[in-house]
């Protein structure tokens, strides 16, 4: 089994897993930054106690995370253009992460509020901080602290979930292994080496939460 | 110590029983003892292999392979494939028989070894009633968009007859060129005349538009296919297209399939 693997094609394709890998953090990256965005407007909506924005925020959050993110794919691609919208897939891609982990980071974000304890909020009461203060000072360190650990789970499936902009005809990582695929027909070569590459955007993101988490998070909160 | 010679000697022997057993055990034999003819298809691909409205697998290669089992005296079992893990599939075992609307490349054909080829098609350039394409020079162009399947010969002859146009591949049938077409992501696709030609009910009539019916040759033969080393199978498929070439069965699947459109009553 092993003695067939063929070492020399990974390398033949080397320019264009680049190329897909490329794509792939380029996407990523921009899509988590995107949806970082979103996530807090939409938790701060979600949490106000404006109804007209309140409600909204739970509609957006609910619909997307009732419905898989293939299915909104296919619906921005395929569905929006018999009303007149056509976006090019690169920005579709972009648009459907967003809007996906998006409505994830919002309950992450507001899960990491709400943990913190109603004493604390009501001591600072007690000292006279107005809200913003309370927000600035008391709540945001600590909900950050409980947030940064399940954000960078967030990210990570984003990251891993831009291989379905595959099936639009993004050329991202997983596209170039089906393209070798249907070239050269090793799946085995063509997936090891995707794989390979996912892990290493993953580490890159774990290095950056762990760092983050040091000096950010401790500083501010401990 | 004689227990540890003993061992290797049992693994030894577990090896080369093994190994043996993988050199001499032909496709053949391993259908007719396992009762089981294991067929990969692509199931968007209306005439040859999809599944019909009562959700049963239905087409011409359908019946083609299910007269095989019949014929070898075993069950047929279908196995679904997206058009790129086809091959993969015979290569992995998980399929005796490839049965794809598939034309046998030199490049293919150093990974499977395929059948006489049993029908000629056209591979077609399709595009919107809304553009003003009239040949194949208004589509080679800078700009313009051609979607194609993912490994089909319809995506190696846009890139050798197209070099100037932007190429789009996608997964999941022929169907998704032609939904990519009528929402505007490409514009111009290139396919089998059949394959096209028989998706275009489902979408709302006068969207796509046959813009040459021969690309390239204009004929695109299309084979089954089995692994290097079924050579006993590849013989047995060819015998099985003689028989029924001379039976009058193979014309009564192309005629019912192939020319006309009756079938969709049924299926």
């Amino acid at each position: 089994m092993l003695a067939d693997f063929n070492l020399r094609i990974i390398f033949e394709y080397l320019p264009l897993f680049l190329t897909g890998l490329r794509s792939t953090f380029f996407i990523s990256a921009v899509s988590i930054f995107l949806a970082l965005i979103a996530g807090t407007i939409a938790c701060a909506c979600r949490i106000s106690s404006i109804k007209l924005l309140k409600y909204p925020a739970i509609a957006y959050i609910e619909i997307i995370r009732s419905t898989p993110l293939l299915v909104q794919i296919y619906f921005l691609y395929f569905g929006l253009p018999t009303l007149g919208i056509r976006v090019p897939e690169i920005q579709t891609g972009i648009i459907a992460l967003m809007l996906n982990s998006g409505a994830y980071i919002a309950e992450i974000i507001r899960a990491g509020i709400t943990s913190v304890d109603d004493g604390q909020i009501e001591a600072g009461v007690a000292s006279g901080l107005n809200y913003f203060q309370r927000m600035r000072f008391i709540i945001l360190p600590q909900a950050l602290g409980a947030t940064v650990p399940p954000l960078l789970g967030q990210s990570i499936v984003l990251v891993k979930d831009s291989a379905l902009l595959s099936l639009i005809s993004v050329m991202e990582l997983t596209r170039v292994g089906q393209t070798m695929t249907s070239e050269r027909f090793m799946p085995t070569e063509a997936f090891l080496t995707v794989a390979f590459f996912y892990m290493c955007i993953y580490f890159c993101l774990k290095a950056l939460a762990d760092w983050s988490q040091r000096k950010l998070i401790y500083r501010e909160a401990y | 110590m004689r227990q540890k010679t003993f061992f290797s000697l049992v693994l030894a022997l577990t090896a080369v029983l093994c190994f043996s057993a993988m050199t001499f055990a032909g496709t053949l034999t391993d259908i007719v003892k396992r009762g089981e003819l294991r067929v990969a298809v692509q199931s968007g691909a209306a005439p040859y292999a999809f599944v019909d409205k009562h959700g049963e697998h239905a087409g011409s290669m359908i019946d083609f392979t299910k007269g095989m089992a019949d014929a070898m005296g075993v069950k047929l079992v279908v196995l679904d494939f997206d058009w790129d893990g086809l091959i993969p599939a015979l290569l992995s075992g998980k399929a005796d028989i490839l049965a794809a609307d598939m034309t046998p490349t030199l490049k293919r054909a150093l990974k499977i070894t395929f059948t006489d080829p049993w029908i000629e098609v056209q591979p077609c350039i399709f595009t919107r009633p809304d553009t003003d394409f009239q040949t194949l020079e208004d589509v080679n162009k800078k700009g313009v968009t051609v979607g194609v399947l993912l490994g089909s010969t319809g995506e190696t002859m846009a890139k050798q007859y197209m070099p100037n146009a932007e190429i789009k591949s996608y997964k999941g049938g022929g169907r998704m060129v032609v939904q990519a077409l009528i929402a505007g992501h490409v514009d111009a696709g290139v396919n089998d005349d059949l394959a096209v030609l028989t998706v275009l009910p489902d979408f709302p009539p006068n969207s796509v538009r046959l813009l040459e019916k021969r690309l390239g040759q204009g004929k695109d033969p299309l084979a089954f296919a089995v692994n290097h080393d079924s050579v006993n199978l590849w013989q047995w498929i060819n015998l099985y297209f003689k028989t029924i070439r001379a039976d009058g069965t193979y014309d009564k699947n192309i005629a019912y399939w192939m020319e006309g459109t009756d079938w969709k009553k049924d299926h």
